[in-house]
């Protein structure tokens, strides 16, 4: 049987501009077998909203903006309100190392900061998949 | 006619003792590399010679820096005469707190004031809008209304030093430019005595660093022009345009494709501003550049020299110029912020000053120097200081200041030159061949091309083929940050409260009457700046005359995915 791919939502965060890691990653997770639907720039409700109607798996998060710490967890908590606490939500872009503790409390599956490689965000992110079809 | 300066039975001497060389000396040997190229993926030769330059003719490919084609810098004097200015970004959080690193900055020696605004203030939203609250004073500094502007300024002799605004956006700039000036009018100080620069490249509201809602391209083109119109009729010590290479480059594209983008951009402008009626050599001499300075050192020189030289033919040629002002590509550097890296970040102090050096050899007319946290933070105080002591050293103590393009001649810099100028003004014909610069935008041709090298360049990276020390070479495992992180001062409370208090306290007819005269200015193909300049005074804000443009142009999706 054809394995099931994985759907993931890729957004930048509110006002944030840079669209080069967002995209670069979206890309690879394209090239490396996902389905990647590109959102560009939306508030965690829009995100939210989105994420139900394409059914997907996994939102990925982009922001080099610094509003990670307040709108990365708003997608999460909104997600459970929906009760689509299954959804993960990964996140990367300029996140300081003291943050990442923080937003993984706050629910966020996975940080990705500065010179992540595409390697281990892709197999990050599928063996999320993997935890949740488990 | 060109003609070399090599004797050409002396070049055939020379290229067989060089293929002798190759051949006995060279090869057979072990080597690094199966293949050595510079970061935009030209071909590099172990050794170069007067065989690799032979139609190397002086005074036509270089001449003498002040004179056609600029090769060799723009100024007679270059860095003898005035030292480039040590223009050091600065802004975050409410205005009252950039003012004071601004004043910091000047007394620690900063010769100008770079100043960069917040997310929501570069998109066009006052920081009450209810999409904006993560972003408030984030990234620099916020600006509402006119009364922002004179906080931000308040104190600094803005007669004497030149300021540059970042005002990336055309739809920001249209705005906030007109406050700057303005608050300049309100302080009694004429336009035609202010010094700057606006950054104004629509290329960064539609292609480059988009957003939610951005104006469709024609749209923000025309903004950005309505502003280089005013300045060249009321401001003319003002650079109305800033072509933003440098975050071209950020974004994912390469060298070539920096400058062939720059110089198309001007292109469009000229003809616009020809279509509008004013003769090339009002407007052309306050066209004004912003480049990166990358990894690869020398082809970063070969860069920024052959930009002069494309730009003196084009707007020689071309348009016509005469005044040498017109023909000169000036430009402001700032080091590769994608060049840093978020691991071991004081390493980050010798990649900045290596971009620096090579900016300078170069003849760039004003440069930042990026702080070493900027990867993972807005600058603290002392790493913004340790960026501008990178400049004072490299001018005060390396004697790179002592002569006028000291690389000039070099076989591998010379042949680079060529190689850079060759692909430029291909990527050129390109972009004319798809109707120019806009036309190549609404289509989303400049999104693939950039989106391309940006994904090529990560995967060099994954590859190992492109080493980045401390990310996938010489890393350190469970590395102890060993600085201190920025954190942003309060601003949201701050600006919702002073916004709260302009709105009590203005003339809503008065603003309904402004905001519905910007309204029709647009609808009449009008000059926006003519009109907002004069109308901020009845405080309305940034956000609503954004709007106000945004509901007669529309909004655009960029073609990114």
């Amino acid at each position: 049987m054809e394995k099931q791919r994985i759907r993931v939502l890729m957004v930048r965060l509110g006002m944030d501009a840079h669209w080069r890691g967002s995209m670069v990653v979206a890309r690879a997770l394209r090239d490396a077998g996902m389905e990647v639907i590109y959102g560009g720039n939306q508030m965690p409700a829009n995100i939210v909203r989105t994420a139900l109607q394409e059914g997907v798996d996994v939102i990925g998060l982009s922001s080099l903006s610094g509003n990670h710490m307040i709108l990365a967890p708003e997608v999460v908590n909104l997600l459970k309100k929906e009760k689509a606490g299954d959804i993960k939500v990964v996140l990367g872009g300029t996140v300081p190392p003291g943050d990442v503790e923080k937003l993984k409390k706050a629910g966020i599956a996975e940080v990705f900061g500065p010179g992540s490689s595409l390697k281990t965000i892709i197999s990050r992110i599928e063996s999320l998949k993997a935890v949740k079809a488990a | 006619m060109k003609r070399g300066i090599f004797d050409s039975a002396k070049i055939d001497e020379i290229n067989e003792k060089t293929a002798e060389w190759e051949k006995n000396r060279y090869g057979g040997r072990r080597q690094l590399k199966n293949k050595y190229k510079t970061l935009s993926g030209f071909d590099v030769k172990p050794l170069y010679t007067p065989g690799d330059v032979v139609d190397f003719d002086y005074l036509q490919d270089l001449g003498y820096p002040g004179e056609g084609p600029f090769t060799r810098g723009v100024h007679p004097t270059m860095y003898r005469g005035r030292t480039w200015t040590h223009r050091q970004l600065a802004g975050f959080g409410p205005p009252e707190e950039t003012n004071k690193r601004y004043k910091f900055l000047l007394q620690q020696g900063a010769t100008g004031i770079n100043g960069v605004f917040d997310y929501p203030t570069l998109r066009g939203y006052d920081s009450d809008d209810k999409d904006v609250y993560a972003d408030v004073g984030r990234g620099g500094v916020a600006i509402d209304t006119v009364e922002d502007m004179r906080i931000l300024f308040d104190g600094i002799p803005i007669d004497e030093v030149s300021v540059s605004l970042v005002t990336c956006q055309p739809i920001c700039n249209i705005s906030i430019q007109s406050m700057y000036f303005a608050n300049a009018g309100d302080r009694g100080i004429p336009l035609t005595s202010l010094a700057g620069t606006s950054q104004n490249d629509f290329l960064l509201e539609t292609a480059i660093t988009v957003a939610p809602g951005v104006l469709p391209p024609r749209a923000s083109f025309k903004v950005s022009c309505d502003a280089i119109e005013f300045c060249t009729r009321h401001a003319p010590r003002w650079n109305p345009i800033s072509f933003a290479g440098y975050n071209y480059r950020e974004a994912g594209c390469t060298a070539p494709q920096e400058v062939a983008f720059v110089i198309a951009h001007a292109v469009a402008c000229s003809e616009e501003m020809l279509r509008r009626g004013l003769p090339v050599d009002s407007f052309a001499g306050r066209l004004s550049f912003f480049l990166s300075a990358h990894n690869d050192f020398f082809e970063e020189i070969a860069k920024y020299r052959a930009a002069r030289r494309v730009y003196y033919n084009i707007m020689r040629q071309r348009f016509k110029a005469e005044d040498p002002r017109s023909l000169m590509f000036r430009f402001h550097v700032q080091t590769a912020g994608v060049a840093l890296t978020a691991q071991q970040p004081l390493n980050n102090i010798a990649r900045s000053a290596y971009h620096a050096l090579a900016a300078v050899l170069g003849g760039a007319q004003s440069v930042h120097v990026d702080a070493y946290d900027e990867a993972l933070c807005t600058p603290t105080e002392l790493s913004s200081v340790t960026a501008l002591r990178t400049q004072q050293i490299l001018q005060n103590e390396t004697g790179v200041i002592n002569t006028i393009d000291p690389l000039g001649g070099s076989y591998y810099l010379e042949s680079l030159t060529d190689r850079m100028e060759a692909e430029v003004l291909k990527i050129l014909d390109e972009i004319e061949g798809k109707g120019g610069l806009v036309s190549s935008v609404e289509s989303g041709w400049i999104h693939a091309e950039i989106s391309d090298a940006a994904y090529k360049y990560q995967c060099d990276i994954e590859s190992g083929e492109m080493p980045i020390v401390g990310v996938n070479c010489f890393q350190i495992e469970d590395e102890v940050l060993p600085i201190e992180l920025f954190s942003s001062p309060e601003t949201l409370k701050v600006q919702k409260e002073k916004l709260r208090r302009i709105r009590e306290k203005r003339d809503p007819r008065k603003v309904q009457k402004s905001l519905d005269a910007v309204a029709r200015c647009c609808e009449r193909n009008e000059n926006l700046m003519e009109l907002i300049v004069g109308e901020v005074k009845n405080l309305i804000t940034e956000g609503e005359i954004s709007r106000t443009l945004k509901r007669v142009y529309g909004v655009w999706e960029p073609p990114l995915f």
